[in-house]
């Protein structure tokens, strides 16, 4: 068992209302250069949910299930970086209120998987809150990997193995060189996602990164995200799929970071066989697919 | 000699204000952190730089994505969407208020997210007269300039005067363009999914082997660099073969991620362009940026 500091952490209510989605000019070009209509991010989304696939929806940066903000800058800022994957949601409002769901990522909401029957109870409007339990979280024998944006839960379920003099070792979906990695290079590592670049999809394909479930489980190559997000040989980040699949150059898939590491302290290894998910890890969303 | 369709282009003016810097207030936190966690309170974007000119190294100074020259910025946001995607690096600049008023100065650059600047270098002697707020007015042109018999290159943010001066030669049904060096594609770093009309893109630093190995360790404000494997048509992105031209315009950053600014200047994504690396590839020799009374 690794060991954490866990029982040091501080479990605090933030809260936040359901978001509705926003249309600017319909219109925006995708990376073809042809207009295309964007949908997928705010809302209540009814049929794309943590284990469905990232790719192949009508639809840009799909956020699983429930997309939530506060309309408050501070409040907004606590839920986006108190909040972590893993932590129990609340319906605190409307007919779905006392319903429980889960925090599955951070993008431009926060996002919280709820069962369908829940779903299809809840209002654009309607409160959630959500008790997050993650921020601080360390590993006492590793120092230099970072810990960010997790439950103590998720943590756990990570398989990770303990190699000695400093490395660990733990399952991944896929491997994602330095070269895809694009939108999100310019915000901080404590703060949403950065996209893989999915306009070359030959390139995806061939690196086996075209068939990503929204929830895996990833290792990038030689990106340190210990602050902000840049390339530095030999450096690995691990990361999870926080959103679907994007029509526009430089985006994609959503690699929300977890883990990180300067050096090769972390190592990492494919398994087809128990896909690394957030589904399995953590028993929600669509478990068929992983 | 390639021919574009510049006679057919619109030259409209642009305007701004040179931008005073801006730091974050209560609770006095005003650091950047660096790649190695480091808090750092450095000069960042915006103001009057009286020391950091075209031609500099874009390493080793005590600030962050320094803006040489003067950066302006329009207070309105769609004007100011105007002024960053309209303005091309080569277009002529005038003083149009305070003691500088009537000065001649040239477009070199642009920023991104975060401050969307148009950067503009002036002769020493008008910078010394010019103070944050007065009216700069850019005779924007270049804007839906197309190289003829090459549909699929874009130019962006390349003006007509630049366009002329680099040399660029037609081989093979390819276009040969000179450049000081060429980046890696895993070196791009902030820049990349946003928009390639206006703003930069930036040629990340943390990994000092890596520049190295790629020889850009040695850049200069104003050299002309290729991006290999960049897609920049319809924003920035990886597409292998792509390749993509732009301009050295800030200095190197301390941030992960971050690093020397590239104004984007012309993108292929199918590889019509072939980089040719010279000695010297810089907008100084390229627009004749040596002002009377300056070092």
């Amino acid at each position: 068992m690794v060991r954490t500091n866990k029982e040091q952490l501080i479990e605090m209510a933030v809260c936040g209302e359901v978001w509705p989605a926003a249309a600017r000019s319909p219109y925006r070009p995708n990376a073809q250069g042809e207009s295309v209509v964007f949908m997928g991010t705010a809302g209540v989304i009814l049929n794309a949910r943590v284990g469905d696939r990232a790719y192949g929806w009508a639809a840009d940066h799909v956020e699983p299930a429930v997309s939530m903000r506060n309309r408050e800058d501070g409040p907004e800022h606590a839920l986006h970086y108190l909040a972590c994957i893993g932590n129990p949601a609340v319906m605190v409002t409307g007919e779905a209120a006392g319903a429980r769901g889960v925090v599955t990522g951070e993008h431009a909401h926060i996002l919280v998987d709820f069962e369908p029957e829940v779903l299809e109870q809840i209002s654009i409007g309607d409160k959630v809150q959500i008790r997050a339990l993650g921020m601080g979280l360390e590993m006492l024998d590793y120092p230099d990997i970072s810990v960010r944006k997790m439950s103590p839960q998720l943590f756990e379920s990570l398989r990770i193995e303990e190699l000695g003099n400093g490395r660990i070792r733990l399952p991944v979906a896929a491997v994602i060189p330095a070269y895809m990695m694009g939108s999100g290079a310019e915000l901080g590592a404590d703060y949403v996602d950065q996209d893989l670049m999915s306009n070359d999809r030959e390139t995806l394909a061939q690196l086996g990164l075209d068939d990503l479930r929204i929830g895996d489980i990833l290792a990038v190559q030689d990106h340190d995200h210990t602050f902000n997000r840049g390339y530095r040989e030999g450096a690995v980040t691990i990361g999870l799929i926080n959103h679907g699949d994007s029509y526009m150059t430089g985006h994609g898939p959503g690699v929300m970071d977890i883990l990180s590491c300067s050096t090769n302290k972390i190592e990492y290894y494919v398994d087809t066989e128990n896909r690394p998910n957030l589904a399995a890890y953590l028993g929600i969303g669509n478990k068929t697919l992983v | 000699m390639v021919a574009t369709n510049s006679d057919r282009l619109i030259t409209m003016s642009v305007q701004g204000n040179i931008v005073s810097p801006g730091y974050p207030g209560i609770p006095a936190v005003p650091h950047q952190i660096d790649h190695d966690g480091r808090p750092r309170l450095l000069p960042s974007l915006g103001g009057i730089v009286y020391n950091v000119r075209l031609g500099d190294s874009v390493y080793g100074w005590a600030g962050d994505n320094i803006e040489p020259g003067i950066a302006i910025k329009a207070p309105d946001g769609a004007a100011n969407q105007a002024l960053n995607v309209f303005a091309c690096v080569g277009n002529e600049a005038v003083a149009m208020s305070g003691n500088a008023k009537g000065a001649k100065g040239v477009v070199t650059g642009k920023s991104g997210r975060f401050a969307e600047h148009v950067i503009i270098s002036f002769p020493h002697a008008a910078l010394e007269q010019m103070a944050i707020g007065d009216k700069i007015i850019v005779r924007a042109r270049g804007v839906a300039m197309s190289i003829q018999g090459f549909p699929g290159v874009h130019l962006k943010s390349f003006g007509p005067q630049l366009f002329d001066a680099m040399r660029i030669e037609e081989n093979d049904a390819k276009l040969t363009v000179p450049v000081k060096a060429i980046v890696p594609p895993e070196l791009v770093g902030a820049g990349a999914g946003l928009g390639s009309e206006g703003g930069a893109i930036c040629i990340q630093s943390m990994d000092h082997n890596a520049l190295s190995k790629f020889g850009l360790d040695s850049l200069r404000l104003g050299d002309i660099v290729a991006i290999s494997d960049l897609d920049s048509a319809w924003g920035h992105g990886y597409r292998k073969g792509g390749v993509s031209i732009g301009v050295v315009s800030s200095t190197d950053s301390i941030k992960a991620g971050y690093g020397p600014g590239v104004t984007l200047l012309m993108t292929a994504p199918a590889g019509e362009i072939d980089p040719m690396v010279v000695d010297r590839m810089n907008l100084e020799d390229l627009l004749g940026i040596r002002w009377e009374g300056d070092e």
